[in-house]
């Protein structure tokens, strides 16, 4: 009984872990200040 | 006191061992993505290529011509989208700027991309567009899926406003990199002229009197890294035409312009470093942790096992019971 509760611990972490991982996501963040190119840069 | 320890052991064991696939199958599609943010410049090169001299209105060959590609994540617009699609698009604005050898722009080409964050399939919405016609693409751009696979994809050509299949024609070895090679051919087809014509006072519309069309055929060559999907190296033998009409004095046809576009040397390696960098890390999803979890786990459970065993070994000393002293009578 007691390794069925070690067992069933040890996934219900893995699920909490995976799904607040993937629940999160990340930030989209801000649209970049630079221009579209009319020049040709020096270097990348 | 093994016991415990044992049976810690196991709930560690099944908790990486669930981790594993869970981190492949369940995490990595929904956290690998295309940042609504990015931001990239590609700079792409035709030497001795063959360029239309508007003024004269000859053909002549010229030492270099240049193309400089922008693409910019649009993170407004993509919040916008993103609420109506119910899932996370990316927006891209892009200008494919054409630069002649006296630095003269010789067109500019704005267009909209909106795609899957995720799975790269278009998105459609207002704002799609490509020179500000709206169109309705119906496959990739500039960037496959992660994990492409071996096989054909629907590609589509900015210049034609049409999506066609892109070929696969085999695995080759780019720099170092592995990658898989796709191939597109677009036959000659009419396709509409810049909106941004490069001498002033000619437009569209003003050529269309004329009568003279432009036609397009080109040879599209993308090497792509299939874990990323990104491609590392590009080529076009890209042709331009100008057909029939008053314009072009008598003359069935004239080039507008011939040339081997390639990527240029700086930018090949700056994209392969990047590629290779993105590439680990997509490779720590699908690979590296799901194994390595999986093995540290079933290692877990042996031990785990081993413990439990060695506590239960028939063996070992029983534990010797305190007895208690029996009463004493006399």
């Amino acid at each position: 009984m007691r390794a069925l509760i070690a067992a069933a611990t040890g996934l219900v972490l893995a699920f909490a872990l995976v799904l607040t991982v993937t629940a999160m996501g990340s930030p989209m963040g801000k649209t970049s200040p630079k221009p579209l190119l009319t020049t040709v840069p020096a270097h990348p | 006191m093994r016991r415990r320890a044992s049976l810690i052991l196991l709930a560690l064991a099944v908790f990486f061992t669930a981790l594993s696939p869970l981190l492949r199958w369940y995490a990595f599609p929904r956290l690998a993505k295309i940042p609504a943010n990015q931001y990239q410049d590609m700079v792409l090169e035709a030497k001795n290529a063959t360029l239309l001299d508007y003024g004269t209105m000859q053909a002549k060959t010229v030492p270099k011509v240049t193309i400089v590609q922008t693409l910019k994540g649009n993170v407004e617009a993509a919040k916008k989208i993103d609420k109506t699609a119910g899932r996370d698009v990316v927006v891209w604005d892009g200008l494919s700027y054409v630069q002649g050898p006296d630095g003269k722009m010789v067109s500019s080409i704005p267009e909209r991309y909106i795609f899957d964050a995720h799975t790269q399939d278009p998105v459609h919405a207002t704002g799609e567009m490509v020179d500000g016609d709206p169109v309705k693409r119906d496959g990739i751009e500039f960037k496959w899926p992660f994990l492409t696979q071996k096989r054909d994809y629907e590609y589509f050509d900015a210049q034609t406003r049409t999506t066609n299949p892109i070929h696969y024609k085999g695995t080759q070895n780019f720099r170092g990199v592995k990658v898989y090679y796709f191939e597109q051919t677009i036959p000659w087809t009419k396709v509409p002229f810049p909106k941004t014509m490069p001498v002033k006072g000619i437009t569209p519309e003003s050529v269309a009197k004329t009568g003279t069309t432009r036609w397009y055929t080109t040879v599209r060559k993308f090497w792509v890294e299939p874990v990323t999907g990104a491609p590392v190296y590009g080529e076009e033998l890209h042709k331009e035409e100008l057909r029939g009409g008053t314009l072009l004095g008598g003359r069935d046809k004239v080039t507008a312009f011939a040339g081997d576009v390639k990527m240029r040397e700086d930018y090949i390696k700056h994209t392969v470093a990047l590629v290779k960098s993105n590439r680990t890390l997509v490779l720590l999803m699908v690979s590296y942790l799901p194994w390595g979890f999986l093995t540290l786990g079933l290692l877990l459970l042996a031990l785990s096992l081993y413990l439990e065993a060695r506590s239960r070994r028939p063996g070992d000393p029983a534990p010797t019971e305190v007895q208690e002293p029996e009463p004493v009578t006399a």
